[in-house]
Parts: structure tokens; C-alpha cells; sequence
């Protein structure tokens, strides 16, 4: 899958689960998930967001310390995704 | 104190599991909650009318909920979590007196001290009441 294709989908689960207010698009793809200078989530919205990324990407996030590292931007999540798929046949 | 039927630190009026029927510790409970027309909500809620209060039935589902979640718990150090989050809940349908309420949570996710249930209350094989409990 192209990355922004997943970029797209990735701002759409963020929108459609965490019930954001605001079009995916509007998502600033390097635009940090937690605090005050980004989109402003919250530890249980990250939970959330743990529990959909696995249904829908297929990516495990086992405990807090890999959630902070992946879990720091749009951009991040995609990489994890990309990362975690085997490598497609040539 | 007068001890509760199930392990959770609630008490008297506010325990809305009668009985657990399976544990699977950390992961999974089933319980039962006896809906009668003796109860104080029932009184008001409404008084030609009793029906169970939806926000009760929230209530008891996050309760089977932490009965899943510190089943595995020592007795003298049974852990005890709060309502963090309650999303899409639906009632179905209303649930009165004389309805045996079949309760069960799942574990979906866990984070820290933030633990995510999928969570449904059955009368007679038939969902009456669905959705997600996060306790924390």
C-alpha cells in the first residue's frame, strides 16, 4: 500500500474513531497526536486509537513505551505500518 | 461492612452483579444481575412504569468489567478501577422488573492503567444493551 494512501486512511481513523472535529485533511500529517501544540489527544484516546490501528492496519502496539514511539504523528503511525509489512514479492 | 456476593469494592445500594458465572482473568467475565421491582431506582424510574435505568445498566456492565479485569487480583489487594470512558452504548430495548440481565465483558485493549471493554447486557439470549467501558 502507497504511503499516502495510508496517510489518508490513517487521518480517517483518527477523525472517524476519536470522533475529531475536523475534516482529515485538515490533519497536518507531522502534527503531534498529544499535547497542547498538536491535536490534543488524551491516554485514552490513545487507547482507542491502539485497539483501532490493530483491527484495521494489522499493527501491534504491545505496551506505552512502543505506543510513544509510534504513536507521536500521522507520519509515525505510517512508518510503524509500513514497517511491520513484509516486504511484497518482486 | 457487609461483604458483596461478587469481588468488587462496592457496597450496598450500588452492586449491580448478583452472581459470577465465568472469570477469565485479566480478559473475561460473565455475570448475572436479577432485575427487581424492589429497588430503590425502580421506585422512581418511573413509578407507573419501572424500568431499569439505562445509566444503571451502564453501571453493571462496567462492574462485570472490573470483576474481569481484578479477578486475577490477591483478596487482600483486589484492585479497583473507575469509569474512564463510555462509548456507543445502545439500549435495545427497555429491561424491567422480573428480567434476569446476563452480563459479559471483554477485554479489547490495554494501555497502563487504562483498560478497554467490549461490553453487552443479554435478557434471554436477546442483547439488550451494547457498546465500550474503559476503565482506568
Amino acid at each position: 500500500m502507497n504511503r499516502e494512501t495510508l496517510r489518508q486512511q490513517v487521518r480517517e481513523t483518527l477523525v472517524s474513531e476519536l470522533m475529531l472535529k475536523t475534516r482529515p485533511e485538515e490533519i497536518r500529517t507531522d502534527a503531534p497526536l498529544f499535547g497542547p501544540n498538536g491535536i490534543g489527544l488524551d491516554s485514552i484516546d490513545a487507547l482507542q486509537l491502539v485497539v483501532a490501528l490493530e483491527k484495521k492496519f494489522g499493527l501491534r502496539i504491545k505496551d506505552s513505551a512502543a505506543g510513544q514511539k509510534v504513536l507521536q504523528s500521522v507520519d509515525t503511525i505510517v512508518e510503524s505500518i509500513l514497517n511491520q509489512q513484509a516486504p511484497q514479492p518482486s | 461492612m457487609t461483604p458483596t456476593p461478587v469481588p468488587l469494592p462496592h457496597g450496598h445500594p450500588f452492586v449491580f452483579v448478583d452472581r459470577v458465572l465465568e472469570t477469565d482473568p485479566g480478559k473475561r467475565a460473565v455475570g448475572i444481575k436479577n432485575v427487581t421491582f424492589g429497588e430503590t431506582a425502580m421506585q422512581g424510574h418511573f413509578p407507573q412504569q419501572p424500568i431499569m435505568p439505562g445509566v444503571l445498566i451502564i453501571e453493571a456492565m462496567a462492574q462485570i468489567a472490573g470483576v474481569a479485569l481484578h479477578s486475577a487480583d490477591p483478596p487482600d489487594a483486589a484492585g479497583r478501577s473507575h469509569i474512564a470512558a463510555v462509548r456507543n452504548i445502545k439500549f435495545r430495548r427497555p429491561v424491567t422488573p422480573g428480567d434476569q440481565l446476563r452480563l459479559t465483558a471483554e477485554l479489547t485493549g490495554r494501555m497502563d492503567q487504562l483498560a478497554q471493554f467490549a461490553v453487552k447486557a443479554e435478557v434471554q439470549g436477546e442483547i439488550v444493551a451494547d457498546g465500550e467501558i474503559v476503565l482506568g
